[in-house]
């Protein structure tokens, strides 16, 4: 088993080491230069870029995901000491601490986090849901849109340019989307300060969770537009594990947690079955690869 | 887009560069053009913003506002409450004692503490109450509330104006909150969807106000419900309140007992204020309580002796029934007597006053910039005396969720996470309204089979200890 995911840890690995290379030839990122999969992805997400902001829409369960993720990335990053008492139980909790969200999507998330006080970047390929984002941004407070940027690029082009100056990555809902997850949590690490936190929110690959998260809410109940998860995609927690030891992070807190579609409630649960949030610090010591 | 057009007194110049910039953004789509149009329109230039506004400066929204202020995370927001009334003129605790009191539970007491309320109160003046006594009128049935050995009170017998007192004197404290009197709404405009995130409301004087979070505190009547669009549900008793101070005869003693009879027209309640001073809540059919205002003391005060005392045709059936439970506990008929609350002799001059009963609750609490709380979201009998502390247990719910909401980074009136405060309240008050509505309907009869199975039913939970505990703690709201 542990060979097993080694090895696909490795193959992983080198399709990182493609994607990269191939990136460090083209001089800017389109989405056009994304390969086939990633497009489609963003392609689908963009499509409901208008209904990302509807809380009764299909996006409803993302909006009550908040209720828990928010917390959970807020008690994290409390939890490492760099909050200044005085912050604690305020609104302003975060003030200070500078995060990057890859994959912020309409910036649900993003918005939330810069209400904490912290300065957030949001990035995303989809440019319509940039578009979306930024819209929804110009509604909100002049305090607050000065705390959010969004950036249409992929994360290992932001990156090059932010090596080691995020207190925190989130990568929330995001990695059942992706294949090549090592190359996206790679470039994720780099630009997390050492002793910095990954945040990171996705679906467990196990059978619950496909019978939960795609059969049920895609093709049953219709809570999620169809096509928004596959199997080949999702990924355990010791997986994220794994991928995340490679790169000097160490998890240190695994949560699951679960949707009760009847009450629109995301819950936290003794078992990582269902879905998963993981935090993991960037060890100070870096051993460069 | 209501975002950016908003002015805050001081930013007037920053405002106009906003909408400037609203201006230049809005031809990006058709959508924010209609939303700068909507806002222009209604928005004079004077929109103040504040966090949360608060409508209606009653018990309920003065104690909101007091919890707001107290509460560490919500600390930084600018809170405005707005009341119709000119400024609250203050208790005198040497004063005569007011007709309009509430009997205040331990859950209530808790959220006095919690804002350093209640030591106000308690240095002031109330009464304790160690056991409560209800009886019927039809049959011997009766029951008996109280703590083990009377070691702690029932509920507590508060003035209002003393409880506004104490509250107002802590939000006159508070840097963060405003009192705007004499404040009549004109109209509201709540946020329809998640995008546009103000809540506007315009007083009758012109001024205009935008906030995050609309608060509902005004009453059966709410102008804030009317403009949620909610449901509503109600029911009017055609029956009326009639409350008043009383004297006590020598035979009051201590006093602490609260009394209540259900007479076929309604419950009589005595509610003990000192030694010598009870106030009375009689709930009775509209003429009666119209006639029992007009009656000159001594014969109203004749009336209310006989309300208590006055042996009404029996159902005789139900009165055996009784008796068989009672002896199948093993207790003999003197062990439930009833005792007959201390003769009134008096009653204070121009304290009778009237106000009409009725049922109402909302469907929903909750909307998108917008909050309910107290009788704007429910209003029952006052036979169990719940409805001021069902207000408060919707403040202290409607407080844990805000602070929670806004330290997850919520925006004060997202509805993703007003409904959690909804939720809350819903499982709290929903059972006992039925159930403060159930006996008013009870106790409305005097249908010979419906008074043997509530006598049977009274006696059954003063027999079993279990389920009296049980309706006692839902009663004192633990």
């Amino acid at each position: 088993m542990l060979r097993k995911s080694l090895f696909a840890s490795e193959k992983l690995r080198q399709s990182l080491v493609r994607v990269l290379v191939r990136n460090s030839t083209r001089s800017s990122s389109t989405a056009t230069s994304l390969d086939a999969g990633t497009q489609k992805e963003v392609r689908h997400h963009e499509n409901h870029a208008s209904e990302w902001w509807n809380q009764n829409g299909t996006m409803g369960a993302l909006h009550a995901l908040n209720e828990i993720r928010v917390p959970f990335i807020r008690d994290g990053i409390v939890s490492r000491g760099t909050v200044k008492p005085g912050y604690v139980n305020t609104t302003k909790v975060l003030l200070g601490q500078h995060i990057l969200e890859v994959g912020c999507g309409g910036g649900l998330l993003t918005e939330q986090l810069a209400r904490l006080g912290a300065q957030v970047t949001g990035i995303d390929l989809g440019e319509k849901l940039i578009e979306a984002a930024r819209d929804h941004l110009k509604c909100s407070s002049p305090e607050l849109a000065s705390k959010v940027m969004y950036k249409m690029e992929p994360v290992d082009q932001h990156a090059k340019a932010n090596c080691e100056s995020y207190d925190a990555v989130i990568v929330s809902e995001v990695l059942e989307h992706v294949d090549d997850k090592v190359a996206l949590l790679e470039a994720s690490v780099r630009t997390l300060k050492p002793g910095g936190s990954i945040f990171i929110t996705t679906l467990n690959k196990t059978i619950p969770s496909w019978f939960g998260g795609v059969i049920l809410s895609e093709y049953v109940l219709n809570l999620v537009p169809k096509g928004t998860h596959h199997w080949d995609k999702m990924i355990s927690p010791l997986d994220v594990q794994r991928i995340l030891d490679t790169m000097n992070c160490q998890t240190v807190l695994v949560n699951g947690s679960t949707y009760d579609f009847w009450n629109n409630t995301w819950r936290w649960i003794n078992n990582t079955q269902m879905c998963y949030a993981l935090q993991a610090v960037k060890q100070p010591l870096s051993e460069s690869n | 887009m209501l975002g950016v057009l908003r002015i805050q007194g001081a930013v007037a110049s920053a405002g106009q560069a906003r909408l400037l910039s609203a201006r230049l953004l809005a031809s990006k789509s058709s959508t924010d053009m209609t939303a700068n149009a909507r806002c222009e329109s209604t928005n004079s230039p004077a929109t103040e913003h504040f966090d949360i506004i608060i409508g209606g400066g009653g018990l309920v929204g003065t104690t909101l506002a007091a919890a707001l202020a107290k509460n560490t995370t919500l600390a930084d927001k600018r809170v405005l409450l707005l009341e119709g009334a000119p400024e609250f003129r203050g208790f005198d605790p040497s004063g005569p004692y007011q007709n309009r009191v509430s009997a205040i539970n331990q859950n209530s007491i808790e959220l006095f503490k919690s804002i350093d309320a209640w030591s106000h109160i308690e240095s002031a003046r109330y009464k304790p109450v160690k056991q409560m006594q209800v009886w019927e009128s039809n049959t011997d049935a009766l029951i008996q509330f109280q703590h083990d050995n009377f070691a702690s009170d029932v509920a507590c017998i508060i003035e209002n104006d003393l409880i506004l007192d104490a509250v107002y004197a802590r939000v006159k404290e508070a840097p963060n909150v405003e009192i705007l009197n004499k404040a009549r709404v004109e109209c509201v405009r709540l946020p329809r969807d998640s995008s546009s995130n103000l809540s506007e409301l315009q007083l009758q004087d012109g001024r205009s106000f935008s906030c995050d979070l609309l608060i509902g505190a005004d009453g059966a009547n709410s102008v804030v419900r009317k403009e949620m669009n909610v449901d509503v549900f109600s029911l009017n008793y055609d029956r009326m309140g009639l409350v008043a101070t009383l004297e006590l005869g020598e035979d009051a003693c201590d006093n602490s007992v609260a009394w209540q009879r259900f007479l076929p027209n309604g419950p009589v309640a005595l509610l003990p204020l000192t030694d010598r001073l009870s106030s009375l809540v009689w709930s009775t059919t509209n003429e009666q309580a119209k006639k029992l205002q007009a009656l000159p003391p001594a014969e109203f005060v004749d009336a209310l002796n006989e309300a208590f005392c006055r042996q009404y045709p029996r159902v005789e059936l139900a009165d055996k029934a009784v008796q068989a439970l009672n002896s199948l506990f093993g207790h003999n008929a003197s062990q439930h007597q009833v005792q007959y609350p201390p003769r009134v002799c008096g009653v204070k001059d121009k304290s009778r006053a009237t106000f009409p009963l009725g049922f109402l609750h909302a469907s929903s609490y909750v909307c998108n910039g917008a909050a309910l709380v107290g009788d704007a979201a429910h209003r029952v009998h006052p036979l169990a005396g719940q409805g001021v502390n069902l207000g408060f247990s919707d403040v202290r719910y409607l407080v844990e969720s805000l602070a929670a909401g806004a330290y997850a980074g919520f925006k004060l009136g997202d509805k993703q996470h007003l409904i959690k405060y909804e939720r809350k309240c819903l499982a709290k008050n929903v059972p006992i309204m039925l159930g403060v509505h159930g006996l008013h309907t009870l106790y409305s009869t005097q249908f010979s089979p419906v008074v043997l199975l509530r006598s049977l039913g009274l006696q059954l939970t003063q027999n079993m200890p279990p389920i009296k505990n049980l309706f006692m703690r839902g009663a004192m709201g633990q």
